[in-house]
């Protein structure tokens, strides 16, 4: 099949060589003007926060213009990078996100090994069951939550809540069940042949799953990489419920608690923390991408 | 579990000890080692928490406890969802501040005050009627109201726009340092804010009244609604919301609500201070929190502001009150440390000391200690906010009391009297449509 | 293949009935061990807080007495619940198909453009997705603000009037559904970039030699090759979408007047600020038997296709 497709190609171009080049233009034409119109729909706001940051709060109260900066200073980024509570934030931040993730690869990976490819009893329910979990809202779930963490304390004396670590034990209800459900796809789509050559070979399962799943599926395990980091970066409402000293808090919740105060808005600070605290996942991003479309484009070729 | 190394005796001890730590672990912790957690309003003025840790550490170290302080805040309502998870984990801050409704929402969890509230009342003077309302239930205090994040949320208005276009001297009116003059004060009703409105609105200048569902909002209509005497629901827990009163109310307000700007009904407690500080507005209902913020950034507006009781109505001058409390939960380890603690921060030095650090924000609860010099001395312009405290006849209320606490809080938080307003405007319907809904409303808050 | 199982069988049977057993015993025992943290972390994090937040639904106002479903049946007759339902169905349903579509046609676009140039499109096209929501909506409260918009600002410049974002219910229902689906896109790309990268090029080739013009590749090659993708984004989106909290909270806190409240905002104001959670928890609940039922389905089908293919 392969070869006839390609001498019928083949013979395609030659003979509609023009059509298509202008065909292509036109489509790329489109393409860019498309992006373009929605590049400016998606980066309006990031902008617009960028230019309020570089405003005095005495700029934004006099409601000149809101588009130019007629005095820029750097004033509020110098508070906040020199402010011992926001590099907390940050620091929280970083921390707990990346003890996240590396829980959430540490469940979700031989879990998702073992209910695509071993089959045990209960295994298809449980992965339907996993998804399930995301249908009760955390607001719901902070109260029993809180509960719980008050009578592990009452067991074992270690304060949990009101520190940094509580969510480094709550965050992975909120990535595992999504993070297990793209490696079960991206497991799935590894064909069995592997599986047999590997057992045939003397492999065992764990071995399996070190040695040809993870290379093979690490496009998805950057995928879900992404999404795991994303979300804990991005968490609001457990940080809000379960950490109050200032010391203890992330980056969202102490961003609008410490400079929100009261009726009180300090737009220009919470804008420059807010452009700051985005920072850190877009530069990950833009290193993860590139390997992450990379092996799934070498995947595709390769198949 | 004993290990081979323990003799008969010692584990008898042990386990003795062991089983009386598990029974009674709050009194061993107490005893041995004198802790106490409180958790307090995170003021928005800076500074003002520093004090409050400064004093809380100065009782702290003269009573010998190991204290831990949290400052919770009021943003994304923290200081609720604190207030829930520990009421129904039983575990959390033995002191805890409560807005408004949330101490009497957690009667049952919280532990007596009388025995610091008679003293207390008895050196500092009674406090104002919205207190005991929602201070006391079922005949016990259960909290005692704490200085920071009480306030008042009378008019704060611009002198120059007044002068120019109501032709009212606010100044004059209620005098810095001086008692108000009767006369023009007997004229301030909602009848002449009402003309006021419209004046300022035809100058381009609107009044910033909000009509959403947030606090700011609430407050100053349910003062409009008891100035006209309208209650929803009576303090026996009847429903009374269809009533000659509300019908009244309701249509002076269907003649104000064209001279405020059009969108007030998704204003949020910010918006009317953007407002102010803007100047865009000659009015606003706020607590200085607005005037402080003009002082940084737009000073020209600031020294023209001047914080000023309500209007007068047919059955008084009704001024929306907001008093925090200091409550001690009942699963509390320390409460004698806790007692003692709101009694020293209810002290009269102690209370000025915070005020001072509010810059005049915070308004204590006891009639006595309501003639601080701080308020005379705030400016520019000096005087601002003299009248700020409530100090002639102004009654301060919270909306929709006197209703029994639990259905009145549901009608502050789903803030029914300010939805009606907004049905009969925006939504253009009549006023006896409204009053039917909000009575099938109040049928639902009477839920048990 | 079945040569390569069949000796292995064979190898197996050679050597006694007890090493079979004991493999068979090793790869189920292997399989559980891997899913075991999983279950531990889903069993004691969410499935006995969400036991405990079902019973909690079933108590009375002050959580004293048991009253069963008798919350649900209260909740049934009021009016505000019911314009809750159908706020949350028009904001979910809608945010998720304008979404999906952007999010198809943006990665549409991304493919379409010469390699080396798309990282910087898709850098650029993502942004919305990696600023944390809770201060990303700060930053459109900001620009919808009644006093200091900056969008009313060029309208007035223009000539054209300020527009009340978040005061007229209809504009606010418009402004949370676009914050949604300004902030949801970028996952949908991302998803859908990936899927369209790993549809082989051979069936585009072939259909253009049966002369398939660019909506028929479309309807016949790609979205077929898409649909299980399709599918679960779909479903997770509308998932979360409908737990949706921090966008209405933050921007309309379901003013005005309730109109733009949703499952979330509106659980909140019962439960926590209205001091009724047994309510709030009956309300946060209401959506999960329907979307438990949806997702039992789709995922089934995609299990379907999985095994198929």
């Amino acid at each position: 099949m392969t070869t006839s497709a390609q001498i019928a190609v083949g013979g395609v171009r030659l003979t509609k060589r023009g059509s298509m080049r202008r065909d292509r233009r036109r489509a790329l034409f489109l393409s860019y003007a498309f992006l373009g119109l929605f590049v400016v729909f998606f980066l309006t706001p990031p902008i617009y926060m960028l230019i309020t940051s570089l405003k005095t709060s005495a700029e934004i109260s006099a409601a000149s213009n809101p588009w130019w900066v007629f005095k820029p200073t750097l004033q509020n980024y110098i508070e906040l990078l020199t402010s011992s509570t926001y590099l907390t934030f940050f620091r929280n931040s970083a921390v707990v996100s990346l003890l996240v993730v590396v829980i959430t690869m540490m469940v979700s990976i031989p879990a998702a090994f073992s209910l695509s490819r071993m089959k045990f009893w209960g295994s298809a329910a449980l992965a339907t069951g996993v998804f399930l979990t995301y249908l009760i809202p955390p607001e719901l779930l902070f109260i029993p939550l809180f509960k719980t963490f008050a009578f592990l304390r009452a067991a074992t004396g270690i304060e949990f809540i009101n520190h940094w670590w509580i969510l480094v034990i709550i965050y992975p209800t909120l990535t595992i069940p999504f993070c297990t459900w793209i490696m079960i796809g991206y497991f799935g789509s590894i064909p069995k042949e592997l599986d047999e050559a590997a057992l045939i070979d003397g492999a065992g399962y764990v071995q399996l799953l070190t040695r040809i799943f993870i290379p093979v599926a690490l496009p998805g395990i950057i995928a879900a990489t992404i999404f795991a980091f994303t979300v804990s970066w991005a968490a609001f409402l457990y940080p809000l419920a379960f950490t109050t000293s200032t010391d203890q808090l992330v980056l969202p919740v102490g961003v609008v608690t410490t400079l929100i105060k009261g009726d009180v808005f300090n737009w220009g600070q919470i804008m420059t923390g807010a452009l700051l605290g985005a920072a850190p996942p877009l530069i990950i991003y833009a290193f993860l991408m590139d390997y992450y479309i990379a092996g799934l484009t070498a995947g595709a070729t390769k198949g | 579990m004993p290990s081979n190394n323990f003799n008969r005796r010692r584990f008898l001890a042990t386990s003795v000890a062991g089983s009386v730590a598990v029974a009674a672990p709050y009194v061993l912790t107490s005893c041995a080692t004198r802790k106490l957690s409180v958790g307090f309003w995170d003021h928005w003025v800076p500074g003002a928490n520093d004090v409050l840790t400064k004093l809380t550490n100065e009782w702290a170290a003269q009573e010998k406890i190991d204290l831990k302080i949290d400052y919770i805040t009021s943003q994304g309502n923290k200081i609720l969802l604190t207030i829930a998870a520990e009421a129904q984990a039983k575990s959390g801050h033995d002191v805890l501040a409560f807005p408004t409704w949330y101490a009497a929402a957690q009667a049952k969890n919280l532990e007596p005050m009388d025995d610091v509230m008679q003293p207390l009342i008895a050196q500092n003077g009674d406090v104002v009627a919205v207190t005991e309302y929602l201070g006391k239930q079922d005949g016990h205090w259960l909290g005692v109201p704490a200085t920071p994040g009480s306030q008042v949320k009378g008019p704060c208005a611009r002198i120059d726009l007044f002068k120019q276009h109501v032709e009212l001297d606010l100044t004059k009116m209620y005098p810095p340092g001086a008692p108000a003059d009767k006369a023009m004060t007997d004229h301030w009703t909602w009848d002449a804010f009402l003309v006021a409105a419209e004046k300022c609105f035809k100058a381009g200048y609107p009044f910033g009244l909000g009509l959403g569902e947030t606090t700011d909002s609430v407050d100053w209509v349910g003062s409009l609604f008891a100035a006209y005497g309208a209650q929803l629901v009576d303090a026996k827990g009847n429903i009374t919301v269809n009533s000659d009163a509300t019908k009244q109310v309701l249509e002076y307000a269907k003649r104000l609500v064209p001279f405020l700007p059009p969108d007030v009904f998704a204003w949020d407690d910010a918006s009317n201070n953007k407002w102010l500080i803007a100047g865009k507005g000659a009015l606003i209902m706020n607590p200085p929190s607005a005037w402080a913020v003009a002082k940084r950034d737009n000073p020209q507006v600031a020294e023209q502001l001047w914080t000023f009781p309500s209007p007068k109505g047919p059955k008084g001058r009704y001024e929306p009150g907001l008093p925090y409390f200091w409550g001690v939960w009942k699963f509390a380890n320390n409460k004698a440390a806790a007692k003692s603690l709101l009694t020293y921060l209810s002290q009269r030095s102690v209370v000025e000391q915070l005020v001072q650090a509010s810059g005049g924000y915070d308004i204590p609860s006891f009639s006595g200690l309501r003639d601080f010099k701080i308020w005379a001395e705030q400016g520019p312009p000096k005087g601002t906010l003299y009248n700020y405290p409530p100090r002639n006849d102004e009654i301060v209320w919270i909306a929709a009391s006197p209703a029994p606490t639990p259905i009145a809080m549901q009608i502050y938080a789903q803030a029914t009297s300010t939805k009606m307003i907004a049905k009969i405007t925006q939504g253009g319907e009549s006023i006896d449509k409204a009053i039917a809904w909000a009575a099938s409303e109040l049928e639902g808050f009477m839920r048990v | 293949m079945v040569d390569a199982v069949a000796v292995r069988r064979q190898v197996h049977r050679s050597t006694g009935r007890t090493s079979a057993k004991s493999f068979a015993r090793r790869k189920s025992t292997i399989a559980l061990v891997m899913a075991l943290p999983l279950i531990l972390c889903i069993g004691l994090l969410v499935v006995y807080p969400s036991l405990y937040a079902v019973y909690l639904a079933t108590l009375n106002k002050s959580m004293e007495r048991f009253v069963g479903l008798g919350n649900f049946a209260f909740l049934f007759t009021r009016e505000t619940f019911w314009m809750v339902v159908r706020q949350s169905a028009i904001f979910a349903v809608s945010a998720v198909f304008f979404k999906a579509l952007i999010g198809f046609c943006v990665a549409h676009f991304v493919h379409n453009v010469p390699t080396k140039g798309q990282r910087k499109w898709r850098g650029m096209l993502l942004v919305p997705w990696v600023i944390p929501p809770a201060m990303s909506t700060l930053a459109w409260l900001w620009l919808f603000d009644p006093s200091y918009s900056a969008f009313n600002w060029i309208l007035q410049q223009m000539g054209i009037g300020a527009v009340p974002w978040l005061g007229d219910p209809y504009w606010a229902r418009f402004a949370v559904i676009l914050v949604n689906v300004w902030f949801g896109a970028p996952f949908f790309m991302i998803m859908y970039l990936a899927a369209l990268k790993s549809v082989p090029e051979q069936l585009y080739e072939a259909a253009a030699i049966d002369g398939a013009n660019w909506w028929q590749k479309l309807w016949f090659v790609t979205l077929p090759m898409m649909r299980n993708i399709i599918a679960i984004t779909v479903l997770f989106s509308l998932i979360v979408t409908f737990a949706n909290f921090d966008i209405v909270r933050v921007l309309t806190n379901g003013g005005p007047v309730d109109q733009t409240h949703v499952f979330a905002t509106w659980a909140f104001k019962l439960g926590i600020e209205s001091n009724d959670i047994p309510l709030g928890a009956c309300v946060s609940l209401f959506m999960f038997p329907i979307l438990a039922v949806a997702a039992i389905f789709i995922l089934r089908g995609i299990n379907r296709r999985g095994n198929e293919a």
